[in-house]
C-alpha cells in the first residue's frame, strides 16, 4: 500500500510524470519556436508559467454552479495520475500485480480528463464555453470510434490479451506490434488520434482562441488554469506512453521523443479544421484505415 | 412453500383491498401500500437469504433470489417515491394497486419453475403494464395500446415457444428441461422464448414501446417497469434459457451477439437527437439491453456474468435516472430539454444523483456500469480467443456506443443543469428550492448504490449475486483494482485540492461571464440540444435520422401498415351492396361445382 501510495504520488505517478509533462510542454514550445524562426523559451518557463499562474487571482462566473467549477480540474488530474501510474507501471515493472490496470482501463481513465473539463466549461454558464463543450464532446467522439477500432489490432495480434504488461511481454518476445503491417496502420490513425485526444492543431477547435477564445478553458484563471494546464501536459506523457507500450514494446526515450516531435510538427504544420471537417475525417478516412488494419490483423498480416 | 407463496398472496389480497378504500383517504390509502410494499421488500429479503427451494411449481435457486430480491427493492423505493409524485394524479388509487400487483405478479414470475405458472405471471405483468401507462389519462391511450400489442404479441410467440419445448422435453418444469439446440425445431423454441424477453427487456427491434412509455406515461411508472423490473425479468428469462434451458449453439450465441450490438448502437444514435429527457432516458433504456444480450451472448462464464451485473447496475442507475427527472419535471412542470437548464444551483441533491447515475450508464470508471461493461468486453475477448471475427464488431460496437451514451448525458446535464434556462422558465422564488425528501432520498441511495457496487464489486455484487448464480470458473483477463483506484483517485483529489490551498484560493473574486466585453443577453444561450447537428446532418446519418423519424423501422407501425393493407382489401369487398354479395356467393359456388364435378 505505501508502495502504491509512493508509485501514484512520486514515482512514477504525479511528480514524475507533471515533471516529464512540463518538460514536453518546453520542447513543444522550443520546437515550434525553431519552426518559426524563432529562439524559444529557457527550458524552466513552463515551470515558471505555473507558479505564476498559481499566485494569481481567481474569477469565478456569476450563477455558475460553483462546487462544479471549483472540482472539474482536480478529478481530470486524478484520472490522469492514475492512469499515467498504470501505464508506467507496466513499463518499468513487469511483474507487478494488483496495481496495474488494462488496455480497456485505461482507455477509459484517460477520456476522464476530458469529460471533467467538458463538465467544468459546463458549469460556468457562458455561452461561448458552451460551444466549446460542444465542439469538444463531437472531437470525443469523432476520434473514439477509429481509436477503440485500432486497440483491437494488438488484442487481435496477441490472441486476446488486455493486461498491459502481458502486451509488452508479448511484444518483447515476437516482436512489436508496430512491425506488421497491419500495426503500422493502425499506430499511423493511433497518431492523429492522439493529436485530437489532446486537443492540439488541427484538431483544437473546442478551444480555438481566435474564434471563441480558448472556449472550454475561457472562465478559468489561477491555480485552476494552473491545474488544468498541467492535465494536459501530463497527458502528452500519458497518451504517447500508452501508443508506445500497446503497439511499440515498451517505453524508451527516443520512442517518446520521436512520438513527441511527430505532435509538435503536425501542430505546427497545419491549419485548425471546422469541426464538422474533424467528424468527417475521423469517421471517414481514419475509421476505413483502422478497419483495414483489424482486417489484415484478423489475416495475421 | 410459505415464504414464497405468502408475499404473492399478500400482494394480491392488498392489491384489492386498496380499491376498497374510498378515495379521499389519500393518506390511508398512500400509507397502506408503503407498508405493503415495505412488507414485500422484507419477504423478498428473507427468500433471497434461505436456501434454494424446490417445490413442484415454484422453484428458488441462485439465479432467481437475487431477481426476488432485486423486485422488492425497486417496488419499495417506487412507492416511497409515488407518495409524493403521484398526488396529483386522479387515478392514484388505482395506481398503487397496480404497483403492488406488480410487486407480487413479478416475484411470482420469478419464483415459478412450472411453465404454466410462469406464463400466468409474466402474462399479467403484460396487463398491469397497460393499466399503469393508462394512469396518465387519455393522452397516453396509443402508448397504452401500442405497449399491450408489442407485449402481447411477443407473448403470444413465447407461448408457442414453451409449446414446442413441452413437445420436445414432454415436462412443464424449467428444472427439469435440458434441450441441444441441434435441429431447426429447437431452435425455434428457443427464437420464439426469447423473442417474448426481447420485447419485455426492449431490444431491437421490439424496443419501439419503450421511449413511447417514456414520454407518455408518469415516470414513476417508467422507472418501475421498463426501467428496472422489465429489465430484471427479461434477462432472467433469457439467462434462464442461455444458462439452464437450452445448450445452445454457436449460431445462436452468434445471433444473440448481433442483436445486442444493434441494440446498442441503434439505440444511442436515437437518444443523441432527442428533446425531451425521457424519450430520451428511454432511449437508454433500450440501449443498455444492448450489453446484457451480448454479455449472455458471448457464452462463457465472464461474459455471462458482465451481462447478469449489468443488469442489476442498469435497473439501479436507470431507475435512479428516471426518479430524478421526475424530481425535475415535477418542479418545472417540463421535460423539454430546450426550455430547462441551470437547475444544478436549485436542485442540488437531484443534480448529484442525476451526475452519479450519468456517469454510472457512460461508464466511467469507477462506477458500476463501467465495472459490468468492462466483463462484458472481457468475455467478447474471451470468445475472440477461440476464433471468429464477430466480437471485434461487437466490441466496436459496445464500446463506441459507451461513448456515444456519454455524448447524449453530457447533452442532458448540460441541458437541464448547467446551461442557462430560457427566461420563461428560469426558477421563480418558488420553485427555487430541491423536492421533499421522500423524492431524492430513492434518488440517493441508487446513487449511493452505484457508487458501491463499482468501487466494491468483487467484494459485495459479485461475490453475493453473480457468482453463486453461475457455474464455476469466473476469470478475468484484465485487470481493475476497483477498490484500491477509488481510493487513489480520491487521494488525486486531495493532492489537488492541496494544490489550490497552496495557491491563491482566498483571492477569489466573482464576475459575469466573459465573452469578449459584450454584455451577456437573455437569449444568448446554447442550451445543448444542438449540441450533435453537425452528427445529424452527415449525409448517410441524415437519411436514416429521417426515417427513423417516420417510424419506418418500429415494427408496429411497420405490422399496423400490414394489417391496414389487408383490412382495406376486406373493405372493398364489404361495400355493403347485397347484389355484389350474390355474385361473390354464385362465383363461389360454381368454383365449388367445378372442383367437385371435375
Amino acid at each position: 500500500m505505501l508502495k502504491n501510495l509512493f508509485n501514484f504520488l512520486v514515482f512514477p505517478g504525479f511528480l514524475f510524470t507533471a515533471t516529464l509533462g512540463l518538460v514536453a510542454s518546453w520542447i513543444d514550445r522550443k520546437v515550434t519556436a525553431r519552426v518559426q524562426w524563432r529562439v524559444g523559451p529557457p527550458w524552466y518557463q513552463p515551470f515558471i508559467d505555473m507558479v505564476k499562474l498559481s499566485i494569481k487571482e481567481i474569477t469565478i462566473p456569476k450563477n455558475s454552479s460553483k462546487i462544479m467549477f471549483l472540482i472539474s480540474p482536480l478529478l481530470g488530474l486524478s484520472a490522469v495520475i492514475l492512469a499515467s501510474t498504470f501505464i508506467w507501471l507496466a513499463n518499468i515493472e513487469l511483474g507487478a500485480t494488483g496495481f496495474t490496470g488494462d488496455i480497456i482501463v485505461v482507455l477509459y481513465l484517460l477520456t476522464l480528463p476530458a469529460i471533467a473539463l467538458i463538465l467544468g466549461a459546463s458549469s460556468t454558464g457562458n455561452p461561448l464555453a458552451s460551444v466549446g463543450v460542444s465542439r469538444e464532446i463531437k472531437l470525443i467522439l469523432a476520434y473514439e470510434l477509429p481509436f477503440i477500432i485500432i486497440l483491437c489490432v494488438p488484442i487481435i495480434k496477441s490472441s486476446g490479451l488486455l493486461r498491459l504488461q502481458d502486451l509488452i511481454q508479448y511484444q518483447t518476445v515476437n516482436g512489436a506490434i508496430l512491425s506488421n503491417l497491419s500495426g503500422l496502420l493502425a499506430f499511423l490513425v493511433a497518431i492523429f488520434c492522439m493529436q485530437a485526444k489532446l486537443g492540439l492543431v488541427p484538431f483544437d477547435a473546442g478551444e480555438a482562441e481566435t474564434e471563441i477564445m480558448a472556449g472550454t478553458y475561457i472562465e478559468y484563471s489561477g491555480i485552476l488554469l494552473a491545474i488544468l494546464k498541467l492535465t494536459k501536459f501530463m497527458m502528452m506523457v500519458a497518451l504517447p506512453l500508452f501508443l508506445i507500450t500497446v503497439f511499440w514494446a515498451g517505453f524508451s526515450i527516443w520512442k517518446y521523443v520521436v512520438l513527441l516531435v511527430i505532435i509538435v510538427l503536425i501542430r505546427n504544420t497545419n491549419p485548425r479544421v471546422r469541426i464538422d471537417q474533424a467528424v468527417r475525417f475521423f469517421w471517414g478516412k481514419m475509421t476505413a484505415l483502422a478497419l483495414i488494419a483489424v482486417f489484415l490483423a484478423i489475416l495475421g498480416k | 412453500m410459505q415464504t414464497l407463496l405468502q408475499p404473492i398472496l399478500i400482494s394480491a389480497l392488498a392489491g384489492s383491498f386498496i380499491f376498497l378504500i374510498p378515495k379521499r383517504f389519500r393518506r390511508i390509502i398512500e400509507t397502506f401500500s408503503l407498508l405493503v410494499a415495505l412488507y414485500l421488500f422484507v419477504a423478498s429479503i428473507k427468500i433471497f437469504a434461505q436456501s434454494p427451494i424446490n417445490e413442484k411449481f415454484l422453484y428458488v435457486d441462485n439465479l432467481s433470489r437475487f431477481i426476488v430480491l432485486g423486485i422488492g427493492f425497486f417496488g419499495c423505493l417506487v412507492t416511497l417515491y409515488s407518495v409524493r409524485f403521484m398526488a396529483s394524479y386522479k387515478e392514484y388509487r388505482s395506481y398503487y394497486s397496480y404497483i403492488i400487483w406488480t410487486i407480487g405478479g413479478s416475484i411470482l414470475t420469478a419464483v415459478s419453475n412450472n411453465i404454466v405458472v410462469f406464463l400466468a405471471g409474466w402474462g399479467f405483468l403484460g396487463l398491469t403494464l397497460y393499466l399503469l401507462i393508462n394512469i396518465a389519462g387519455p393522452r397516453s391511450a396509443g402508448t397504452s395500446k401500442k405497449t399491450f400489442i408489442i407485449i402481447g404479441g411477443s407473448d403470444a410467440l413465447m407461448i408457442m415457444g414453451f409449446g414446442i419445448v413441452w413437445l420436445i422435453a414432454g415436462s412443464l418444469n424449467l428444472s427439469d428441461i435440458k434441450i441441444a439446440i441441434d435441429n431447426s425445431l429447437s431452435f425455434w423454441a428457443f427464437l420464439l422464448i426469447a423473442i417474448g424477453a426481447f420485447a419485455k427487456a426492449g431490444a431491437m427491434p421490439f424496443h419501439t414501446w419503450i421511449p413511447d412509455t417514456a414520454e407518455d406515461a408518469p415516470i414513476t411508472v417508467t422507472a418501475f417497469l421498463p426501467a428496472s423490473l422489465d429489465k430484471l425479468l427479461g434477462i432472467y428469462l433469457l439467462a434462464r434459457l442461455v444458462l439452464n434451458v437450452f445448450i445452445l449453439d454457436s449460431f445462436t450465441y452468434a445471433l444473440l451477439m448481433v442483436v445486442g450490438a444493434v441494440t446498442i448502437v441503434a439505440a444511442v444514435m436515437m437518444a443523441l437527437i432527442q428533446h425531451d429527457f425521457k424519450r430520451l432516458l428511454g432511449y437508454h433504456a433500450v440501449s443498455q439491453v444492448g450489453y446484457m444480450v451480448l454479455g449472455l451472448g458471448t457464452g462463457n462464464i465472464i461474459g455471462i456474468a458482465g451481462g447478469l451485473f449489468h443488469m442489476i447496475n442498469h435497473a439501479i442507475y436507470k431507475c435512479c435516472l428516471f426518479l430524478s427527472g421526475g424530481s425535475v419535471e415535477y418542479k418545472t412542470k417540463t421535460s423539454d430539454l430546450d426550455s430547462l437548464g441551470g437547475l444544478a444551483k436549485t436542485m442540488p441533491m437531484t443534480f448529484f444523483t442525476t451526475l452519479i447515475a450519468s456517469f454510472a450508464i457512460s461508464g466511467v470508471p469507477p462506477f458500476n456500469g463501467f465495472f459490468s461493461k468492462w466483463m462484458v468486453y472481457q468475455g467478447l475477448v474471451e470468445r475472440g480467443r477461440s476464433g471468429g471475427t464477430l466480437w471485434v464488431f461487437c466490441i466496436i460496437a459496445a464500446m463506441f456506443g459507451s461513448g456515444l451514451t456519454l455524448a447524449s448525458f453530457i447533452k442532458l446535464i448540460h441541458a437541464m443543469f448547467l446551461g442557462k434556462a430560457k427566461d420563461e422558465t428560469r426558477p421563480t422564488p418558488a420553485t427555487r428550492n430541491e423536492v421533499s425528501w421522500s423524492m431524492w432520498l430513492p434518488a440517493l441511495i441508487l446513487a449511493t448504490l452505484c457508487i458501491i457496487f463499482g468501487v466494491f464489486a468483487y467484494i459485495i455484487p459479485l461475490k453475493y449475486f453473480i457468482v453463486p448464480a453461475l457455474p464455476e470458473g469466473l476469470t478475468f483477463i484484465g485487470t481493475w483494482p476497483s477498490l484500491k483506484a477509488t481510493l487513489f483517485l480520491i487521494i488525486g483529489l486531495g493532492v489537488g485540492l492541496l494544490i489550490y490551498v497552496a495557491g491563491n484560493i482566498r483571492g477569489i473574486r466573482e464576475t459575469s461571464p466573459y465573452i469578449g466585453g459584450e454584455e451577456i443577453e437573455g437569449d444568448m444561450r446554447l442550451s445543448g440540444t444542438e449540441f450533435y447537428d453537425t452528427i445529424k446532418n452527415i449525409s448517410i446519418l441524415k437519411s436514416i435520422y429521417a426515417k427513423a423519424e417516420r417510424k419506418v423501422f418500429d415494427i408496429y407501425d411497420q405490422g399496423k401498415r400490414l394489417v391496414f393493407f389487408f383490412i382495406r382489401i376486406f373493405q372493398y369487398l364489404h361495400n355493403g351492396v347485397l347484389p355484389t354479395y350474390l355474385v361473390w356467393c354464385l362465383l363461389g359456388m360454381i368454383v365449388f361445382l367445378f372442383a367437385i364435378v371435375r
